[in-house]
């Protein structure tokens, strides 16, 4: 190739390119305020715009359920038979007659978010008629209108009648204009007695140089950013549901203090981790550990003295969504309190509907009756266990994440970057 | 062939490069203007992106992520070279002394890609986990202290990148040696040159293109890769590639993550034309 060709084949390259670069901004909606997106595209159900404070006239449904529910969940999450097929499901297309998709598509809040975004910035229905997301991210997407607001005491009443007070009245979401829970857990302590001399009871035991000394390098804690600058607040002393950024840049010195002793900043592998004996001291959710004792029943979980963190997963229906009548049938169903039993049974979690417990222990004797012994042994131990309903004690000393703005956010990710890249 | 086309033989060449020109085109050049494009932009998924041409995200994201940047380029040099010092007697053995064997000992280099390099470098961690067999034997034989472990350890890294890119240095280095006229290396023996001699004059520089590409196919992939130092480091191995994808998809800060990416480009690119000049000039010819 001449000289003269590349400078023209360079020219266009560049002409092009700076076209490309100019298209490519990624652009919500037009918006009137520039804030939130307006949500003017969705005619699903008749739906509204923004975050309001009263449960609202607006709101969807109020009708019957119509076309087939498409409901996006985290993994083994809900009851399952042999055949990977969810019974619970299976008895509401029995008992309604809506056909639902149930999809495990979740695999963590931020990135499922970022895939059904652009649909939500653009007015479209996502695909999905529930999804159930983290309490902050519900928060968020509360924020950004990016959810239907729903009318419990019309649509969702068995939510009133049997869930506990613990799930009104949630900083994420007053009132659940948005959103019902659909399970919870604790983030709090879980600890290996074989490779721990004293008891842990307290969050000093987790940060505390001088203590921790002793276990360098078989401490874990998580790379999840909300629930390690909480526990570093809730050391500190401060509430982590009304830190400021202040207590964020505490929280953030607390936690490059500890780092020189921590193993590693963990996912899901932490569990792994307190199995195998890597891990002497590490937070640890409830859900796991709970399953963990059945191969290692002197594996500890504690909610320290200074509190722990009470997350929950919630139902919410995105906005624009195509079935809204029917997501919000699943979402009064799943709080009856025999199906709330059977998916708690068997994914171990926090039900948000206490009654349950009596339940369980009905199918406890149930199962003996049946001379099926094993089967009673472990729903009893389900339904006595703390970690699967907690005591009133244990639920009086837990927090909320804090739900964070915009700015907040990028902050404290960027604070708690650093302690976790080294 | 058509008559236009038998007119125009010229354009033959150009048509075979359609397909493969419009798949760079589809899959790398486009990718990379969005790349460069999305760093250029300011904003939050929330509520949006725009392009502001802000220039000084690239400052920016190298002041923060300098220690990882280095380490990075540290970890990727390091794998390529324990690469070569086991792959080079490897290739060696099979090229010259494979005899028949040759295809079932290529096999074998081959072997591990039948399962998932997730997989394999998951069961490191169950093999080397502090209590572990492997670990927990020594220990309770006295060989190695309490407190010792692998896993999450800069050994552990670099060990685990190397083992999944041995194969790629393998695989060049062979077939440079391969092709290599052995009555040249007999010549030079021949002449008095001791085996040491012979090997440095002639096999070495004879196989120098296989070594050059040896080392790309473990550089470029080892610098960017996160997974060894996401399974088996701790925060103290942070590579730049745990950074890009921690940026990407946990903080959705999507511009500071694509000019990580480019810089890191930038960064592989300057070491690759180092590193040619410094075999001088040797063409990539395998």
């Amino acid at each position: 190739m001449n000289k003269h060709r590349t400078t023209t084949a360079l020219a266009a390259g560049a002409l092009s390119l700076s076209l490309l670069i100019a298209a490519c901004g990624i652009e919500p909606e037009e918006s009137d305020g520039g804030g939130a997106p307006s949500a003017g595209a969705s005619d699903g159900g008749g739906a509204s715009q923004g975050p309001s404070s009263a449960p609202s006239a607006d709101a969807v449904g109020g009708g019957e359920p119509e076309g087939e529910l498409q409901f996006a969940n985290w993994p083994l999450y809900i009851d399952q038979d042999d055949d990977g097929n969810s019974p619970t499901i299976q008895q509401f297309i029995d008992a309604t007659g809506v056909d639902v998709t149930y999809t495990e598509a979740i695999e963590d809040n931020t990135s499922f978010f970022g895939t059904i975004q652009p649909a939500l910035a653009a007015g479209d229905d996502t695909g999905y008629d529930i999804i159930v997301m983290t309490d902050w991210m519900i928060g968020n997407m509360a924020r950004l209108g990016y959810l239907e607001p729903i009318n419990v005491e019309r649509d969702v009443p068995n939510f009133l009648d049997n869930t506990d007070a613990t799930y009104l009245e949630r900083s994420y979401d007053p009132g659940n204009q948005y959103s019902v829970p659909w399970q919870s857990g604790i983030t709090g302590i879980g600890y290996n007695p074989e490779l721990v001399d004293e008891e842990i009871t307290s969050m000093s035991q987790l940060f505390d140089p001088a203590f921790i000394e002793k276990y360098c390098g078989q401490i874990g804690m998580f790379i999840e950013m909300r629930d390690s600058m909480s526990f570093a607040m809730l050391y500190n002393g401060v509430n982590p549901t009304e830190a400021t950024l202040e207590d964020a840049e505490a929280a953030q010195e607390t936690l490059l203090e500890q780092a020189p002793c921590v193993r590693d900043y963990y996912g899901n592998e932490y569990a792994q981790g307190l199995a195998d004996g890597s891990l002497a001291i590490t937070m640890a959710w409830s859900g796991d550990v709970f399953q963990l004792q059945f191969d290692n029943p002197d594996l500890q979980f504690v909610v320290p003295e200074e509190g722990a963190i009470l997350w929950t997963d919630n139902m919410a229906i995105p906005k624009g969504a195509a079935h809204p009548n029917a997501a919000l049938a699943m979402m009064d169903y799943v709080y009856d309190p025999e199906v709330a039993a059977q998916i708690a049974e068997w994914v171990n979690y926090i039900t948000p509907v206490p009654g349950a417990r009596e339940i369980i222990l009905q199918h406890a004797d149930e199962a003996e009756a049946e001379d099926d012994a094993e089967t009673a042994d472990y729903l009893r131990t389900v339904a006595e266990s703390p970690l699967v309903f907690p005591t009133q004690d244990m639920l009086d000393r837990l927090f909320s994440y804090k739900v964070l703005d915009e700015d907040e956010e990028r902050q404290w990710n960027e604070l708690f970057d650093e302690v976790v890249a080294g | 062939m058509p008559d236009w086309l038998r007119r125009h033989r010229g354009l033959v060449p150009y048509l075979f490069l359609v397909p493969g020109g419009l798949w760079l085109i589809v899959f790398f050049v486009i990718p990379m203007i969005t790349v460069a494009s999305v760093a250029l932009q300011e904003g939050s998924l929330g509520t949006g992106y725009r392009l502001t041409f802000n220039f000084g995200i690239f400052g920016e994201a190298i002041t923060r992520w300098d220690t990882q940047l280095v380490r990075s380029l540290q970890f990727g040099l390091i794998v390529t070279v324990l690469a070569l010092i086991i792959g080079y007697p490897m290739a060696y053995t099979i090229a010259f002394r494979g005899g028949r064997y040759k295809n079932i000992l290529l096999l074998f280099v081959i072997m591990p890609f039948f399962t998932s390099f997730i997989i394999r470098t998951i069961s490191w961690k169950f093999i080397l986990a502090d209590q572990g067999f492997v670990l927990g034997t020594l220990k309770d034989l006295g060989i190695v202290e309490q407190s010792f472990r692998l896993i999450a350890t800069p050994v552990a890294v670099i060990s685990g990148i190397t083992y999944n890119f041995l194969p790629f240095v393998v695989l060049p280095l062979y077939v440079a040696l391969e092709r290599i006229d052995y009555r040249l290396i007999e010549a030079a023996t021949d002449l008095y040159a001791s085996r040491l001699q012979a090997f440095l004059r002639v096999t070495l520089p004879l196989s120098i293109s296989g070594v050059f590409a040896a080392s790309l196919l473990s550089f470029i992939p080892a610098v960017g890769d996160y997974l060894n130092a996401e399974l088996l480091g701790s925060r103290n191995e942070t590579m730049i590639g745990n950074v890009i994808q921690r940026l990407y998809l946990v903080n959705n800060d999507y511009p500071q993550a694509s000019a990580l990416s480019l810089i890191l480009m930038l960064g592989i690119l300057v070491s690759v034309f180092i590193y040619r000049r410094v075999l001088r000039g040797q063409e990539l010819t395998v």
